[in-house]
């Protein structure tokens, strides 16, 4: 067993077995000693990752689940480890030295497209919740205590314009580079399923798109990849509704809300000692910038 | 009168060591660790914004709608959003605000 590259809420393990004398490659997923409250069990995330595959999303096959923390501390599942990398960086650097990889973007939206076709009610998944995204983020910065008026700004204005709701689908609510194990042109399998919730399909779609997850390539809008049209087309394809790019913009402002929400609690647990990592703390310093972007968003005129 | 160089002359100095000298030293998969000390060392080398005081009570407003375009608190508002992140994008992410302005 070997420790691969994790996030910073789970560990991800490399295990190498035998199973009936064929060897296995596996991947062992368990949560660090301090994990954020709004993120799923490995239990509940084992059951997203089984919807997932039997909808033809491609995701590391799920193998087993194990509950019982007494086994190896923390509940943890193991899936099929597949081949392919995640680096946001590194995927956006390639792709914007072929000026930008449309094949890629496509491939993304047929990704989503098919997480999308997860409806409820399921009952396996029945621990998932409805999202009302305003509502939440104001729950959030609440609870935060620090007042941030652009970000209320941003809300108001998303509140002040919203579009009619569509039926609620399954997000994956963390679809973006980085989370995304892609090999060649291809992608691999979806990962991170653990802040997945029913909601507005848009809402995937702003936060691959929106300018915090296209690590430097600003101008390959599809998390850095490629193209927007190109990844709304693959998206398209699949789910049989091609999306409104003026729509998708305004999810994209909601992405940057939430990114900055997010940003401030993962320093708020270096704050608090409850994980004390420069890592943590330096990404509370990337919340004033995407305040500030906020706010350019929300006075741009955006629907 | 506290001793010279003050603090942002010895954590200037010190990133200065740690990017030109001791970053390269270092193999491939740690240099990310020193990239981020010494973002660390160019935050805290900057001077702390002061305390918004005049947005007290925004949070409120803005939900309330009485900022909202058209409100006459609308402008006012705005502009001392922005003066206050401004002063905190200076110190945490000033190319925030140099690549655009709203």
């Amino acid at each position: 067993m070997a420790r691969l590259s994790g996030g910073a809420i789970q560990q991800n393990w490399g295990v190498e077995a035998t199973l009936d004398s064929a060897p296995q490659r596996w991947v062992l997923r368990t949560d660090n000693a301090t994990t954020l409250a709004v993120s799923r069990s490995r239990v509940e995330e084992f059951a997203l990752l089984r919807a997932a595959h039997e909808a033809g999303v491609t995701v590391a096959e799920p193998l087993f689940c194990c509950a019982d923390a007494g086994v190896a501390g923390a509940p943890f599942f193991v899936m099929r480890r597949v081949a392919g990398t995640a680096s946001g960086h590194a995927l956006a650097k390639a792709a914007a030295a072929r000026g930008g990889n449309t094949a890629l973007a496509a491939a993304h939206g047929r990704e989503l497209a098919r997480i999308h076709r997860i409806r409820p009610p399921r009952a396996e998944l029945a621990f998932l919740g409805h999202n009302d995204f305003i509502a939440e983020m104001r729950a959030r910065l609440d609870d935060a205590g620090t007042p941030r008026p652009a970000l209320e700004w941003g809300l108001r204005h998303m509140e002040r314009n919203a579009p009619p709701a569509l039926p609620p689908v399954l997000l994956h609510r963390d679809f973006r580079s980085g989370n995304v194990m892609v090999d060649g042109d291809a992608v691999t399998a979806v990962l991170d399923w653990e802040f997945a919730g029913w909601g507005d399909p848009y809402e995937d779609l702003g936060w691959f798109t929106a300018r915090c997850w296209r690590f430097g390539q600003d101008h390959l809008e599809a998390g850095g990849i490629g193209p927007l049209d190109a990844f709304l087309a693959g998206y398209a394809a699949e789910a049989g509704w091609t999306p409104d790019p003026a729509r998708v913009r305004y999810w994209q402002l909601g992405a940057t809300i939430r990114w900055a929400v997010i940003a401030a609690d993962q320093a708020l647990r270096h704050i608090s000692g409850q994980e004390r990592s420069l890592e943590l703390a330096l990404t509370g310093h990337m919340v004033p910038g995407l305040e500030w972007e906020v706010l350019e968003m929300a006075n741009a005129g955006t629907p | 009168m506290p001793e010279r160089p003050d603090a942002p002359d010895l954590l200037a100095t010190a990133r200065a060591l740690l990017l030109e000298s001791l970053l390269p030293a270092l193999p491939r998969e740690r240099q990310l660790e020193a990239r981020m000390i010494a973002r660390a060392m160019e935050i805290a080398a900057r001077p702390a914004p002061p305390a918004a005081t005049v947005l007290a009570g925004a949070t409120a407003m803005i939900r309330a709608g009485q900022a909202d375009p058209g409100e006459p608190a609308h402008a006012a508002l705005l502009a001392a959003i922005r003066e206050e992140l401004r002063a905190r994008c200076a110190v945490s992410d000033p190319r925030a605000i140099r690549e655009k302005t709203p």
